[in-house]
């Protein structure tokens, strides 16, 4: 299997559920070319919802490859009871919860990272800029987003994963209720909590808008 | 409805999942409490913010877990020793296998020369003569000394020393011989060092059927050298 077969599809649009039967079938019989869709479809969101919940993308980048390897070995056992999207978004968080209680145990505390970001790595968080904006424009979006990357990095691992799913990856509270195995009544209490703690972070900010 | 009862509804209302009726009078509470208002425009805000970060880019990714898989088809080898911890952990247990193949036959043949170099053990596979032919210490073809560690053997069935014919032989007379007392406490090997060989040889016939309680070396039976001096001096009562 080669390098040169990858895909560059960042964000690529997910297929209907036909196209994705057809994909998942062609990687369960071990055709290469087809896995590599399958990584280039997704590897935007698996590599975005990491770095938000991680809050560094080289760990993220890392955590993406290790995900993938885990389709790749478990997609024999995908029962397609969910989308592939919905699978894949759950081996994202239950990969970043096991690699944050490594952290943890290990006395490297990512529960309040805000001290821990390095310059690059708060800019890179911020994204890259727009083509069209200004240099005001510029500034007022990167430091947006970095306070908005900090404010979920001071939530509690289940908040961030709900508000990330639900509010980033717009998946509906069933389509959560999946991702997170959890009964979707608890996902609306959940995510209302979430959702308040988030909004208490950012409220001195939010004051400030126009 | 109140504030309390309000502000607890609002991820709800955000999200359409209220009824109708409550729906409609959270909206109208919004628009006459300005605390309220204030907490619903925050929220909004606060997740419009969230909903807006931007999307980073994650080009290379594919690339690197395509490579991984090949790397992986082929097993990581010593590549694994340079690999970040996270990388590295997937291919630990394909690895583990060989290493313990390597190490497996690696202890086993530490355990079996440990083996071949204790003669004396219960599962020695090698027969006395082998041993004797490879020169083991303490065997017959390589014996040990009487020390402080190695007993002497002691003798249990003396051969039949013919006496009177050394005392016939004119002059002094002298054998000086090596005898090797076997495990068994046989006599393995008996050989002249100095003397006459045929005066010394019904000595030698002799000590041949001597029999020994062997020597012990920890314990254990082991062969010894054991060296004999014969001598006999006629003395004359002076001519008078």
């Amino acid at each position: 299997m080669g390098a040169e077969m990858a895909l560059s599809a960042t964000d690529a649009v997910v297929p209907a559920a036909s196209a994705e039967k057809g994909l998942i079938e062609s990687c369960r019989r071990g055709d290469p070319q087809a896995f590599a869709r399958l990584v280039a479809l997704h590897e935007g969101m698996v590599f975005n919802l990491a770095a938000r919940l991680l809050g560094d993308p080289e760990e993220a980048r890392d955590l993406a490859q290790d995900v993938f390897l885990q389709v790749y070995r478990t997609l024999g056992r995908f029962q397609g009871r969910s989308s592939l999207k919905t699978w894949i978004y759950r081996i994202v968080v239950n990969q970043c919860r096991n690699r944050q209680r490594w952290w943890r145990r290990r006395q490297r505390s990512r529960s309040c990272p805000i001290d821990d970001l390095t310059p690059s790595d708060e800019a890179k968080l911020a994204g890259s800029d727009e083509p069209g904006d200004g240099p005001f424009e510029r500034v007022r979006r990167r430091e947006q987003s970095e306070r908005v990357q900090k404010a979920l990095l001071e939530l509690s691992f289940d908040h961030r994963a709900i508000l990330l799913l639900r509010e980033v990856e717009n998946l509906s509270c069933e389509e959560v209720a999946g991702t997170l195995g959890l009964p979707e009544g608890t996902v609306k209490s959940r995510l209302a909590r979430a959702r308040e703690a988030l909004r208490q972070r950012l409220m001195p900010y939010v004051k400030e808008l126009p | 409805m109140r504030c309390r009862g309000v502000q607890g509804r609002l991820s709800a209302y955000r999200d359409g999942h209220l009824p109708a009726e409550e729906a409609r009078a959270v909206g109208d509470h919004l628009a006459s409490c300005v605390g309220c208002a204030e907490r619903w425009r925050a929220l909004r805000a606060s997740l419009e913010m969230l909903g807006s970060l931007p999307r980073l880019p994650a080009a290379g990714i594919a690339v690197r877990v395509l490579d991984r898989l090949e790397v992986e088809s082929r097993g990581p080898g010593l590549a694994l020793l340079f690999l970040p911890f996270w990388a590295a952990r997937p291919l630990i247990l394909p690895s583990l296998v060989p290493a313990a193949l390597v190490l497996v036959t690696v202890l086993a043949g530490a355990f079996a020369l440990d083996q071949e170099m204790r003669p004396q053990s219960a599962t020695i596979a090698l027969s006395p003569a082998e041993q004797w032919a490879i020169g083991l210490p303490g065997t017959e073809g390589n014996p040990l000394f009487p020390s402080g560690e190695v007993s002497a053997p002691r003798i249990r069935a003396r051969g039949r020393m013919p006496e009177a014919r050394l005392a016939g032989q004119d002059g002094e007379t002298t054998f000086f011989v090596e005898t090797v007392v076997a495990r068994d406490g046989s006599v393995a090997h008996v050989a002249l060092l100095e003397g006459d060989s045929e005066r010394a040889r019904p000595y030698v016939d002799a000590l041949r059927e001597e029999r020994f309680e062997p020597a012990r070396l920890r314990g254990r039976p082991v062969a010894v050298s054991v060296y004999r001096l014969f001598s006999s001096m006629e003395v004359r009562s002076p001519a008078i």
